[in-house]
């Protein structure tokens, strides 16, 4: 009886260490999710909390999928994490490299690069919607000081050039999260097979290519899983540079919730579109997560 | 002479404030913690600094729970609402805001000392009204005007050239026509612009609906259905897509806010700017600003209603519904809006909203010989009397501004003709007013 008690005692301990952190687990993530999960499926509004009691089915879900105008924000939002991520990727594996190969400053360069990544986005909208200004922007003023052009160009409304801006001032801020993460797999890689393949002839680029690529390939892939995730960040710098204008053609899936969600106070209809907006990013990290096994199975590794 | 001028009056106006001062007394709250949430910023901490004077005469204390722009407390007050969390006094509030909180703040009337209100500017007191109901105290107004450089308009060789294309003689405009002409005349791109404006979020629905309103249009009918695509809301959408394809303003204006504008009248490089008041000190520090003594102010000009653009709005202070001690509330938002501190804040270049402030803060900066205040002061004391109006006062209001200004930046930049963006808009806008419950 009192060995029983005491298995037991020992078979439930496990459970109640960790009742704490799923307690607080539950509080921190699903009670929010299940409550937005709810409010989508109401015409919450923020000044009405009433509104929060009266179920509408999809009826939110279905007046952004049937809006026209709504895929093609969603369409932009995939184009810019495609764009922005693929450049901060080649952008961070090249500084990686060049510091990879310095022996000279190495940790000094190391956190120099770390600067932009300590900038609020809100700060970093700002100072690039100040570089841009067509009028008093020191980008257009550079480019006509130079001779190199005599118009104001339109770097914050023409269509291509806004989504140009707004990719750059994101890019500038995040690259150095790939630089870092890549250079601590450079750092990790054995030099054996390196030495190896140059012994047999393989010259830099083959070397590279065949075994440094591969080697990151990982670590590049864990780093667009947590960029695609935390891309959304880039709310703040549209919200500065355009607020998704003009005529919505900066405008990307975090501005339609902000504003629908804060402005027009609609949060149930705000959470609908978030939804939608958290399941692209589920889709990115999925695809990202089955890079990686791939990646690492390539290498040999664990699965 | 000046300094014997400025003590003469300075004594003049110690003794018009000291009866206000004897007779005002802030109440007895020993003990008491009046919870709040403020407007930050540079321009508006000042007024914070005398909040111990009030705590010392009436043993309260102020807990400060929020001090953020306007956007941001808005954002706060609403997370509140739908948390039900609205266990503070006094929140600061804005013309365009108090709509759409519904019925969390209480009537000053009745809380506020009738002659207190009546001592402020009429016109003031009734855009803080909603649905009949004082909502909000204000603290300072602001009303468009027209800024210039004056010495285009003084130089005679542009005064020729002007006549000469025009048939009109070269002054500050009257109507929004000659603004149209007068900016083409002046841009030479892509150094100098003639005019700019505000070209995102409310702000430029707050320009196209000033200049709707001036060309003798509405927003809404009198049963709330959208009407700015009328004839008149064309003509205005059409003065801005003119501006923009003519090159008088800059490239970037759709996506200009205030900053952007008020820098870029400060950098020399417009010849034009209808701003707020707020900037008129900035304008003429040569610290800041290129354009320094080369101030002029008019009146906003007529649209062709005769009617002068004027889009007003106040910031203003408010007491919850919810507070457990309104009569402290009343004192305090009381005197933060007495006249020795909307004196502090005008002084500082605010607009005041007492009647007996404007009077003595115009004649305080004559006597001091700041000509410049002293006229910037007249002329938005002329428009705030004259001119002033607000957006309409519903809750919807910032939904159907969500819903125009990307179709106003649309025309703007040539995705649709002028016509087009505002049917688009007036049907969206049909939406949300349905959605409201309206028609």
């Amino acid at each position: 009886m009192i060995r029983a008690l005491r298995t037991r005692r020992v078979e439930t301990a496990p459970f109640l260490l960790l009742t704490p952190a799923l307690i607080t687990m539950l509080f921190v993530v699903a009670v929010p999710l299940v409550f937005s999960l709810w409010a989508s499926l109401t015409p919450y509004q923020l000044t009405k909390p009433a509104t929060l009691w009266r179920f509408i089915g999809l009826e939110n879900y279905r007046r952004a999928l049937s809006d026209s105008a709504f895929w093609i924000v969603f369409g932009r939002t995939i184009l810019f994490l495609t764009i922005a991520l693929n450049v901060e990727l080649l952008l961070g594996l090249g500084i990686a490299l060049l510091i990879n190969r310095i022996t000279w400053g190495q940790r000094t360069l190391r956190t120099i690069m770390m600067f932009p990544m300590m900038f609020s986005p809100i700060l970093v909208g700002f100072q690039f919607k100040f570089l841009f200004n067509d009028n008093i922007g020191i980008v257009n003023n550079a480019l006509q000081s130079l001779g190199l052009t005599d118009q104001a160009i339109p770097w914050l409304v023409d269509a291509r050039l806004a989504m140009f801006s707004i990719t750059l001032a994101e890019v500038w801020m995040s690259t150095s999260v790939f630089a870092i993460l890549l250079l601590a797999g450079l750092f990790a890689m054995p030099r054996d097979p390196v030495e190896a393949a140059k012994v047999d002839g393989c010259n830099a680029w083959q070397v590279f290519r065949h075994i440094t690529l591969p080697f990151l390939m990982p670590f590049a892939y864990i780093a667009m899983a947590i960029r695609s995730l935390d891309v959304a960040r880039a709310y703040d710098i549209v919200a500065v540079m355009t607020d998704g204008g003009p005529a919505g053609r900066t405008e990307l899936l975090w501005t339609v919730i902000a504003r629908v969600g804060y402005e027009n106070a609609k949060m149930g209809q705000a959470n609908a579109i978030a939804f939608i907006s958290t399941l692209l990013s589920i889709l990115f990290t999925w695809h990202f997560y089955r890079k990686l096994v791939a990646a690492r199975r390539y290498m040999g590794g664990a699965t | 002479m000046k300094v014997i001028k400025r003590l003469v009056l300075g004594t003049a106006l110690t003794a018009l404030a000291a009866p206000v001062l004897a007779d005002e007394t802030w109440g007895d709250f020993p003990g008491y913690t009046l919870r709040v949430k403020l407007i930050g910023g540079a321009q508006y901490e000042p007024l914070y600094a005398e909040i111990p004077k009030w705590e010392a005469a009436t043993g309260a204390k102020v807990e400060i729970l929020s001090r953020k722009n306007h956007f941001e407390l808005d954002r706060e007050i609403k997370q509140d609402i739908a948390a039900g969390t609205l266990d503070w006094c006094v929140g600061s509030n804005h013309t365009s805001f108090a709509p759409q909180y519904g019925d969390i703040y209480a009537d000053l009337n009745g809380l506020i000392k009738p002659e207190v209100i009546a001592e402020f500017v009429p016109l003031v007191i009734q855009h803080g009204t909603v649905n009949g109901r004082l909502v909000q105290l204000p603290r300072h107004s602001d009303v468009s005007n027209l800024f210039y450089q004056k010495s285009l308009y003084e130089d005679p060789a542009k005064q020729a050239a002007f006549k000469e294309k025009y048939g009109y003689d070269l002054a500050p405009p009257e109507t929004w026509d000659q603004v149209k002409d007068q900016a083409i005349f002046f841009a030479a791109p892509p150094d100098f612009y003639g005019f700019q404006y505000v070209g995102k979020d409310e702000a430029v629905t707050g320009r196209f609906y000033e200049l709707l309103v001036a060309n003798g249009g509405a927003m809404f009918d009198d049963k709330w259905n959208p009407t700015f695509n009328s004839p008149e809301g064309v003509a205005a959408l059409q003065f801005f897509v003119d501006l923009y394809n003519a090159k008088a303003v800059p490239a970037g204006v759709p996506n200009y806010l205030w900053d952007d504008t008020g820098l870029g009248f400060a950098s020399g490089t417009v010849a034009m700017d209808l701003d707020w008041g707020g900037w008129s000190a900035f304008f003429n520090d040569p610290a800041n600003s290129k354009v320094a003594g080369n101030v002029g102010l008019i009146r906003a000009p007529k649209g062709a209603s005769g009617k002068r653009t004027g889009w007003s709005g106040s910031h203003s202070f408010s007491i919850t519904e919810t507070c457990d001690n309104k009569d402290a509330a009343a004192s305090f938002v009381t005197f933060l809006t007495d006249y020795d501190n909307q004196m502090v804040e005008a002084r500082k270049g605010l607009l005041p909203t007492r009647s007996q402030v404007w009077t003595d803060a115009i004649a305080e900066f004559e006597a001091s010989g700041n000509t410049f205040n002293a006229e910037v002061m007249k002329t938005f004391q002329t428009s705030m009397a004259e001119d002033a109006f607000t957006p309409p006062l519903i809750p919807e209001w910032i939904e159907v501004s969500n819903v125009l200004w990307p179709k106003l930046q649309a025309a703007i930049v040539g995705d649709m003709t002028a016509q087009a963006a505002l049917d688009a808009a007036a049907a969206e806008a049909a939406t949300v007013m349905h959605d409201a419950g309206y028609n």
